[in-house]
């Protein structure tokens, strides 16, 4: 265990170099940031001025060497946009996202749990068409209409919840179920599947022959083999929610990262873009990680051999 | 019916609050929060490091500068109380209220107004460049204080009522430029409580604010909206009292919803397809200016303005704007006129049309594309054939710097100084401007003379002559100036933005 560990975060530092390096190229590919950086009328002179001032006249290997060497330090330059330290500034913003992540993922797990789990228990039952109903339509109905929706709805016409913003616990509701909507589908199914395989194995069988009770054998040896692949794609999802969060983020004016990455991208911040790729580069590789050891934990069949 | 009825209740409404609603009134005064979403939250809220309009519109409130221009291009005393202007045009001098202070208890003085000039000077500063128009500043006594120019600059004052804020030396000095970004100081209306970053600014009114009774609400909370259905869903919800930069479809909608006014102006900003005669241009049947002429007749400009935004546009007659010094209202837009378009490029040699590049950006403006489509269509109704080529508009005006787009590219210029000269040098002073493609002499004599002429009615008549001749001489194909929508709660009094999207909240206050 303890050498597979170390292989994995040898293997986790060297994607992280990749990250910085494509990263570093790709912003570049974007144009010129000088333009952005002054006003419209401003003179050529004026331009060519801020292009030497901020470095951007050297050469890209220099550039390159420069940026390599201060991300090694923890420092990725300042933001163009903003005028302050670009990594300190998506820290800031890690809180809204983790905790808007966090309870979009508390309500798909909430809901697709005991749905799924029922559902695929007894299949051609009521539960058993809700499951297949919010899978099919978690997976379909995209989440910026369905954002766009909830706000017509509970916040237009109903006034239960406020529109936008971050204020207070209630203000999460409508942007963690818009956000939560589509895993929510993708568990239901998943849970569903897996319960309806389980469900058939003679360990099942054997349980209820012992005479144990339905719910305890849901709960100890169904949900416990589910949870095995769910736990799998609640990892992946977690890092797909930080992207799928640029819309959602956006729409409720939520002040996390993924209304950053629109900031950053329309206001052409190279430092920014990349402090905020490098970052949730970071952040998924670190998930991938957490979610290897998790496997282990939770079934113990899995042993990563020396 | 149903709308009679409707008014009726609202005026009965109306009637009982004004009426019933009085004597409560009187008895407490309420605290008075104005409520405004922006739809990009502010890169910072130091008027001279916020980069773009609504950024600088929150950091405007705190601040004041020597005059204040007014919509029509006025310029009015605001510190400085009075000023001369040398008869050699290059020196001015102020003289300057004497009982203003900073918020912070600093005195404004002659000092203050040398420290900010040298402060707005430096290079890492968004708007250096406009206070680099003024050569030198110098104190005379403590409230006066002279400025001037290396040559007689006509644009200065309306320069300085845009872009000159006055901070106090001691607390800039002492914090820097970031601090004074995270808790900035200035002489405004309104004072700085604090900027939960990315969430919302507050601002408190300044009690000892040197216009008398202003400003009129006690507090202002900036909250950013970045998506404009929300925004509209949140003027619904009275969330928010201010919304702007909405979709007319948004503004139309939000005609029927009670508690809710939409407010409709047109914004300086020409939309156009320019020509090039500097660089991918050279040689092509546009440098002809019957074939300018001929594309003017060719668009049906009117057609592009009702199906694409609902008619809320104006048709551009040149690059200036109605609001603008000396824009000559007897000129009517081109019309659309196909034949006559056929016959000029008939006239020019190519009765059979020609082909010719064509460039647009993608993603940059509302729904420029059809726009773009729309053109290239109606020219090849005449015989011109484009290849229109859309690109992302970052790419595509890193090109347009490097003048290396197609002869007819489309684009748009805004302007915020109540006259069209920067707009115009921009455009067109050839080499010696980033984004021109085009250079004629007869412009850029006017533009000089413009730029040396101190007498405003000598100016505007300029204008008005320049006005005319690019209008025989297009080096555009004119488009459209657009309409803007936002829309407050009913019971917002004296909000007035300007064409420039700018706007003072001092006057403002609720119902």
């Amino acid at each position: 265990m303890q050498r597979y560990l170390f292989s994995r975060l040898i293997q986790s530092a060297l994607l992280m170099v990749g990250v910085l390096v494509i990263t570093f190229f790709m912003v570049r590919l974007t144009g010129d940031p000088a333009r952005v950086m002054t006003p419209r009328d401003a003179s050529p002179e004026r331009v060519e001025a801020m292009r030497e001032a901020m470095g951007f006249n050297d050469p890209l290997i220099v550039q390159f060497t420069r940026y390599m060497g201060g991300a090694a330090r923890g420092d990725f330059g300042r933001s163009l946009h903003y005028r302050a330290p670009a990594m300190s500034l998506v820290i800031q913003r890690v809180p809204a996202t983790i905790e808007l992540t966090l309870a979009a993922m508390g309500f798909a797990l909430l809901f697709a749990i005991p749905l799924g789990v029922f559902g695929g228990s007894r299949p051609g039952s009521i539960w058993d068409t809700l499951a297949r109903g919010f899978g099919l339509l978690g997976q379909t109905v995209p989440n910026f209409w369905l954002a766009l929706m909830l706000i017509v709805v509970f916040a237009v016409d109903l006034g239960w919840f406020p529109s936008f913003g971050r204020s207070g616990p209630i203000s999460i509701v409508l942007p963690a179920v818009a956000l939560g909507f589509f895993p929510l589908g993708q568990f239901v199914r998943l849970v569903r599947s897996a319960t309806l395989e389980v469900r058939g194995e003679d360990y099942i069988r054997t349980a209820y022959s012992k005479g144990i009770e339905e719910r305890a054998v849901l709960g100890r040896h169904v949900f416990r083999n589910v949870s095995i692949t769910l736990v799998s794609i609640v990892g992946v999802q977690f890092g797909y929610m930080l992207g799928g969060s640029i819309y959602i983020e956006s729409i409720f004016s939520w002040p996390g990262i993924g209304r950053m990455i629109n900031e950053a991208v329309q206001a052409r911040d190279f430092p920014l873009v990349q402090a905020i790729a490098v970052f949730s580069a970071g952040f998924v590789v670190v998930l991938n990680l957490l979610t290897d050891v998790a496997y282990a934990l939770i079934d113990p069949r899995i042993r990563y051999e020396d | 019916m149903k709308k009679a009825l409707c008014l009726l209740v609202m005026m009965s409404l109306v009637a009982f609050a004004a009426f019933g609603g009085g004597a409560a009134e009187e008895a407490v005064e309420p605290e008075q929060t104005l409520r405004v979403a922006v739809p990009t939250f502010p890169n910072s809220i130091d008027a001279s490091i916020a980069a773009e309009r609504n950024a600088q519109n929150v950091a405007w409130q705190m601040f004041d500068s020597l005059v204040f221009q007014t919509e029509t291009g006025e310029v009015e005393p605001a510190l400085a109380r009075d000023w001369d202007i040398s008869d050699d045009g290059r020196t001015y001098t102020f003289y300057l209220r004497e009982d203003v202070e900073f918020h912070n208890g600093e005195p404004f003085n002659a000092e203050a107004v040398v420290y900010s000039w040298e402060r707005g000077q430096r290079p890492e500063l968004e708007w250096s460049d406009r206070w680099a128009r003024a050569d030198d500043a110098r104190v005379i006594d403590e409230y006066t204080v002279e400025i001037s120019t290396e040559e007689p600059d006509a644009l200065l004052l309306g320069i300085m009522a845009q872009h000159w804020n006055m901070v106090p030396p001691q607390y800039t000095e002492e914090v820097g430029d970031d601090a004074f970004g995270e808790a900035p100081v200035g002489t405004g209306p309104f004072k700085f409580v604090e900027w939960v970053r990315e969430d919302r600014v507050v601002l408190e009114a300044n009690e000892n604010y040197w216009r008398e009774g202003l400003p009129r609400v006690d507090e202002v909370i900036y909250v950013p909206i970045p998506e404009a259905s929300t925004r509209m869903a949140a003027i619904q919800t009275g969330e928010v009292d201010i919304v702007n930069r909405l979709s007319f479809e948004q503004a139309e909608a939000l005609e029927d919803v009670d508690g809710v006014n939409v407010v409709t102006y047109p914004i300086d900003r020409v939309f156009y397809i320019a020509f090039n005669n500097l660089t991918t241009g050279v040689g092509e049947p546009t440098e002809d200016v019957r074939v300018r002429q001929a594309m003017n007749y060719a668009v049906d400009r009117q057609a592009i303005v009702d199906s694409l935004f609902g008619g809320y546009a104006e048709l551009a007659t040149g690059l200036m704007t109605t609001g603008n010094l000396g824009y000559d209202h007897s000129i009517e837009p081109y019309p659309y006129d196909p034949d006559r378009a056929r016959e000029l490029l008939a006239e020019a040699g190519y009765p059979d049309g020609f082909e010719i590049g064509f460039a647009a950006p993608t993603g940059a403006y509302t729904n420029f594309e059809q726009v773009a489509e729309a053109v290239q269509g109606y020219l090849r109704d005449v015989g011109i054939e484009t290849d229109l080529e859309f690109m992302e508009s970052g790419r595509y005006w890193d090109l347009e710097a490097e003048k290396a787009l197609p002869p007819l590219f489309g684009d748009s210029w805004s302007e915020r100084s109540g006259e069209a000269l920067p707009r115009l040098r921009g455009a067109l002073d050839g080499w010696d401007a980033s984004f021109s493609a085009w250079q004629e002499e007869t412009i850029t004599e006017y533009m000089d003379e413009i730029g040396r002429t101190v007498d405003q009615e000598r100016r505007a008549q300029l204008y008005t002559e320049l006005h005319n001749y690019m209008f025989e001489n297009p080096p555009f194909i004119y488009l459209y100036v657009p309409e803007t929508f936002e829309a407050t709660r009913d019971n917002v009094r004296d909000y007035n933005p300007r064409a420039a999207e700018d706007y003072f909240l001092m006057y403002t206050y609720l119902e």
